[in-house]
């Protein structure tokens, strides 16, 4: 394999990394900037959307609907947690909303392992984005591509959304204030519950994205949950381009870290996050903390 | 100090000191299963009070508290596999060891505060996980160490390396942390503490170098931490990469929280608690996490001052109402 050819594979890899977690890392980011939470439950809402994903799939044998339908359900079911939940936790301490997703991801982690048992479950990939494609003559495989060309049109749909859509310009001045959107006559419980809902749906699009490439397993949501918060905080938590550069970074570190040092890729990324840290405590595009 | 807080006092001296007789005369009638239950619900103990310093006392977040557990057990497990020490030394020198290193993550996650610090301490963590999965030669990677021995030292601690006599070791290190920590809090050491806790700005302005404080109680909690992974490792035998993972950094946290943060004793409570619970459900039903979740959630939603805080609230309004009828 000539240097190039295995530069453009890594590269595409990388990309198509970074896509994921790009999806995961967004809506963390997006709820976060509204209300200040962390939401520790997130890397069980992107394994429950693998799997909610993996049973569609099957129901209606066809892929299409399953990657429409997952995020829908848990979109929703994250809504109504914060409609009966979270909501009453607003005057608390930050550290109760850390408590309460933690407790949540116990229950739909285990949750998950009851309804759909310990084994990972295959999710084939639509016979359209089965096969490869010839790149500088390597074998490429058309799923990574895909999952690039769906990461780029999520980031512009989300950034067109947050800055042309009247919902996404009341997200922004909640974020950027609630006191006064509320006097303002937003309501902002409805934009929270909306938010939380989103954000849950963009993690499950990014786990039934994932599950062709990596199969819908009890063990996703622990890996991934770790490498969201990485991805957020080296961003700046909040910020939406943040997240974005983030996951670039994260996604070509742990694609070449993989190939170059595997011995070292795991580590590769806390140190990132690390410097990063150090020497901006706030993320690369986050206020000061 | 107004009567009804020095009875509270009292009684909750006297109650303590009845645990301690309880939890000392313990192995007389437990079953040897039980008595492997209460060491580790013990060592737990002290790895939660350890948190509480931080999380409790000064409330910094620590998401990273497996960290100073795990590097506890595998320095104590390296020690004793390798060099021969006998078990008391091998666990103080973990612990020192642990408390050592905690300045330096304290150093370096003070630069940031707030959910920051939490995701550095985490950070931390994580790398340690990382570390210990691939620094094979030192840590034996994904198997962990194995076969820790309790090596008896030379002057007659023998005792030590017995069920009960472990047990008693481990007792001890609790009771001897707890008064530590209370010795802590209660100075004026503790009351600048409390200071970054309520409001840091205003306890810079009043001339104190609240980060030196901050790195202070990182490397306290830290050594402390240490201890009780150091007192793990040769208690179950093996020291492994779960005891860096996060699952457990959450763990923890929650056992602090459940228990009453900020009491000392509320975080032990809370340990024990979470052992009886994983314990007992699991004994029941296969999906223990599960209701452990939910019973969890509940405890955030309606008793945000955990179990110790419940217990001094009725034993207070108790005498409160006693108070009035008089």
């Amino acid at each position: 394999m000539s240097t190039l050819a295995l530069l453009l594979t890594q590269t595409v890899n990388a990309l198509s990394q970074s896509a994921l977690l790009f999806f995961l890392g967004v809506g963390l980011t997006l709820i976060f900037g509204l209300m200040r939470i962390v939401n520790f439950a997130h890397g069980a809402l992107y394994m429950l959307g693998a799997f909610v994903g993996y049973s569609l799939t099957h129901w209606t044998g066809n892929y299409w609907l399953a990657l429409a339908g997952a995020p829908v359900v848990v979109g929703l079911f994250g809504a109504a947690f914060e409609l009966t939940i979270l909501r009453r936790l607003y005057r608390r301490d930050a550290h109760a909303f850390l408590m309460v997703t933690f407790g949540l991801a116990l229950v739909v982690g285990e949750a998950v392992r009851l309804t759909w048992g310990p084994d990972a479950l295959q999710v084939p990939a639509p016979p359209a984005l089965a096969g490869v494609v010839f790149m500088l003559d390597e074998p490429f495989p058309v799923y990574r591509l895909f999952l690039v060309a769906t990461g780029v049109v999520v980031a512009i749909a989300i950034w067109q959304f947050l800055e042309r859509a009247r919902l996404g310009l009341l997200i922004r001045a909640t974020s950027q204030n609630a006191d006064m959107a509320n006097a303002l006559g937003v309501d902002v419980k409805l934009i929270r519950s909306c938010v939380f809902g989103i954000g849950c749906g963009l993690a499950a699009l990014g786990g039934v994205l994932a599950a062709p490439l990596v199969t819908a397993s009890n063990g996703m949501a622990g890996t991934v949950i770790i490498d969201a918060f990485v991805i957020v905080i080296i961003g700046g938590m909040g910020s939406f381009l943040g997240s974005l550069i983030g996951a670039l970074l994260i996604g070509f570190v742990q694609v070449f870290g993989n190939y170059y040092a595997p011995d070292f890729s795991l580590a590769f990324m806390y140190l990132v996050m690390l410097a990063v840290l150090v020497m901006r405590p706030g993320g690369l595009l986050g206020k000061e903390a | 100090m107004s009567r009804s807080t020095r009875v509270k006092t009292t009684t909750g001296m006297a109650a303590l000191v009845v645990a301690l007789v309880v939890l000392v005369l313990a192995p007389l009638g437990l079953p040897p299963f039980a008595m492997t239950l209460l060491t580790e619900a013990v060592i737990l103990g002290l790895f939660a009070m350890s948190l509480d310093l931080m999380f409790g006392y000064t409330r910094l977040v620590s998401f990273g508290h497996a960290a100073a557990y795990g590097l506890g057990a595998y320095a104590c497990g390296w020690m004793l596999l390798n060099t021969g020490m006998p078990l008391l030394f091998a666990v103080f020198a973990a612990a020192l060891l642990t408390g050592a290193v905690g300045i330096g993550v304290g150093w370096m996650c003070t630069l940031a505060t707030g959910v920051s610090f939490s995701m550095l301490t985490l950070a931390f963590a994580q790398l340690l996980y990382a570390i210990s999965f691939k620094w094979t030669s030192v840590t034996g990677g994904s198997d962990g160490l194995a076969g820790i021995p309790r090596t008896v030292g030379p002057f007659g601690f023998a005792a030590l390396s017995s069920k009960a006599g472990f047990y008693y070791l481990a007792l001890a290190c609790l009771v001897g942390g707890f008064l530590v920590c209370r010795a802590l809090v209660r100075s004026p050491f503790g009351a600048v503490l409390r200071g970054i806790r309520e409001n840091e700005a205003k306890t810079t302005a009043l001339g104190y170098n609240t980060r030196l404080y901050k790195i202070a109680v990182v490397a306290i909690a830290y050594g402390l931490g240490g201890l009780a992974g150091a007192l793990y490792a040769p208690f179950a035998g093996f020291a492994n990469t779960e005891l860096l993972f996060w699952l457990l950094s959450g763990q923890v946290l929650i056992m602090v929280i459940v228990g009453g943060a900020g009491t000392l004793i509320g975080p032990v409570l809370g340990a024990a608690f979470f052992m009886l619970m994983e314990h007992q459900l699991s004994a029941w039903t296969e999906a223990w996490a599960l209701y452990f979740g939910l019973i969890f959630i509940a405890f955030v939603l309606f008793a945000p001052q955990g179990i110790w805080g419940l217990a001094t609230g009725l034993a207070g309004g108790r005498l409160r109402s006693a108070e009035q009828r008089h």
